[in-house]
């Protein structure tokens, strides 16, 4: 990790041509190459257990060309996990870094893209924005954990058409193994995916469907097929999001419905109020959960966050307080 | 007779209030005609190239008061929606257009590049930029 912090030190050190803002990342000289990242701490309290956490550290190098640009992001996960259970202490320690993302994309024109590597899969919302500066609770709906694969290696075909709104279709395509599976939700050597969305004015739907092979053993189902419709409307004050999604195997409910509403509200440019529901019904573990999250936000800079949530589940031992404090860089 | 005239009067005065002034969208020469979805998508980095020339959009200077109609007007967002658009579009590796600080930086950054793409007051407008869209407050 520290070698990481060197070259970063170092990439840094070199004249930019722009002046530095918090979460913009920085250039370098004046190449076609901007460096950023981000970082989050989170502490999580139920009725037996104390969790403080250094979840995310990240590096992210971008930028563009002619008609292509990249993005690489590497990443340490879960730090330092310190846990207070039952009056008992223990700690991990994670030093391995991850490839998050790494992918080129090649714009044909204004309605053709192509991109080859590993890369978020663009299914539903909240998938494309996954990290916890740009959310707007600590936690991730369950839904976005348990229907689809978080990531896609292999390529990505986008068309998109301009008229009286925007219409974008995706095409994702695995038929390889990850690249650092150890991190996504699925491990998996094939992936066919779609995604159709439409936004007009302030609101956008979409529709995904796909199929992946997967190859965790713990799950006996290994042909599984995801469907995720998503909504959302947004104006300067509001934002309400929501996505329900099913997934199942050849034969079998997997998980029969997962999905969430939550809604969102700008007291100032600050200040942000959060009330989410989820639900779902996870045959693989057998699980099925109701959730309500009351969430607040303090954002002293967009890029700083501070967020509290209260969790309410239907499985009163899940009941938790969450806080975590991140920046974008 | 009075009456009339206090009717006209009235009448002028009314409309040089509502008449408020007018801008401009503008491109290279080279650039083909843009629909505003289009041109929103360009300034919000959606569209990177169009019609073979890698698309430049241009801001005006952050405090520029032409800057904010136009981003009320054609990107649909106020300063502070767009300030966590572009921290979010930084995450998947997207930067901001390029700002200028004054209209006549815009209008020869547009005239010289080809793709350019910016907005200024119609009244600073000549015949060396392409139109694209017209719009009055």
């Amino acid at each position: 990790m520290r070698y990481i912090a060197l070259v970063f030190i170092f990439l840094l050190s070199l004249h930019a041509e722009e002046e530095y803002q918090l979460g913009k990342g920085v250039q370098i000289g004046s190449l076609p190459f901007y460096v950023g990242g981000y970082f989050s701490l989170d502490y999580k309290h139920t009725d037996n257990t104390d969790r403080y956490r250094v979840d995310d550290v990240a590096v992210m190098g971008y930028g563009d060309y002619d008609k292509f640009s990249y993005l690489i992001e590497l990443e340490f996960k879960e730090v330092y996990v310190e846990t207070h259970e039952n009056g008992v202490k223990s700690t991990t320690h994670n030093d391995k870094l991850y490839t998050e993302r790494l992918y080129l994309d090649y714009n044909f024109n204004e309605n053709y893209m192509l991109r080859v590597g590993k890369y978020n899969s663009p299914i539903g919302f909240w998938n494309l924005l996954p990290v916890n500066i740009l959310r707007e609770t600590t936690s991730n709906p369950m839904s976005t954990n348990i229907l689809f694969p978080k990531f896609t290696t292999g390529l990505n075909s986008s068309y998109m058409s301009y008229g009286e709104g925007e219409l974008k279709v995706d095409v994702m395509l695995q038929h390889n193994n990850d690249i650092s599976y150890e991190y996504n939700n699925y491990k998996m050597n094939e992936h066919y995916g779609f995604g159709v969305s439409y936004e007009k004015n302030d609101y956008t739907v979409k529709l995904n469907g796909g199929y992946f092979h997967n190859l965790n053993e713990n799950i006996i189902q290994d042909n599984l097929y995801y469907l995720l419709l998503s909504a959302k409307y947004e104006s300067s004050k509001y934002q309400i999001l929501s996505e329900i999604g099913s997934q199942k195997s050849k034969n079998q409910y997997t998980t029969e419905y997962a999905g969430y509403i939550q809604g969102l509200y700008r007291f100032s440019e600050q200040h942000l109020g959060i009330i989410r529901v989820e639900s779902y019904d996870d045959r693989v573990t057998a699980i099925d959960d109701d959730i309500l999250i009351f969430g607040y936000t303090y954002r002293p800079l967009y890029p700083i966050a501070i967020k509290s949530e209260y969790q309410f589940h239907s499985q009163s031992d899940q009941n938790q307080f969450l806080f975590s404090f991140s920046v974008l860089f | 007779m009075k009456t009339a005239i206090i009717i006209f009067l009235s009448t002028v005065v009314l409309y040089a209030i509502s008449f408020g002034d007018e801008y401009v969208v503008i491109s290279n020469s080279k650039m083909k005609d843009l629909s505003t979805t289009q041109i929103k998508a360009i300034f919000l980095k959606k569209i990177a190239v169009i019609d073979n020339l890698d698309a430049v959009p241009v801001n005006l200077g952050a405090m520029d008061p032409i800057r904010e109609k136009f981003e009320n007007k054609i990107v649909e967002m106020n300063f502070e929606r767009l300030k966590s658009y572009w921290a979010k579009e930084h995450y998947i590796g997207k930067r901001p257009p390029v700002s200028m600080q004054s209209e006549e930086s815009v209008k020869a950054f547009v005239k010289n590049v080809e793709g350019a793409i910016g907005y200024i007051n119609a009244k600073n407008l000549d015949n060396s930029v392409k139109v694209l869209y017209r719009w009055s407050e």
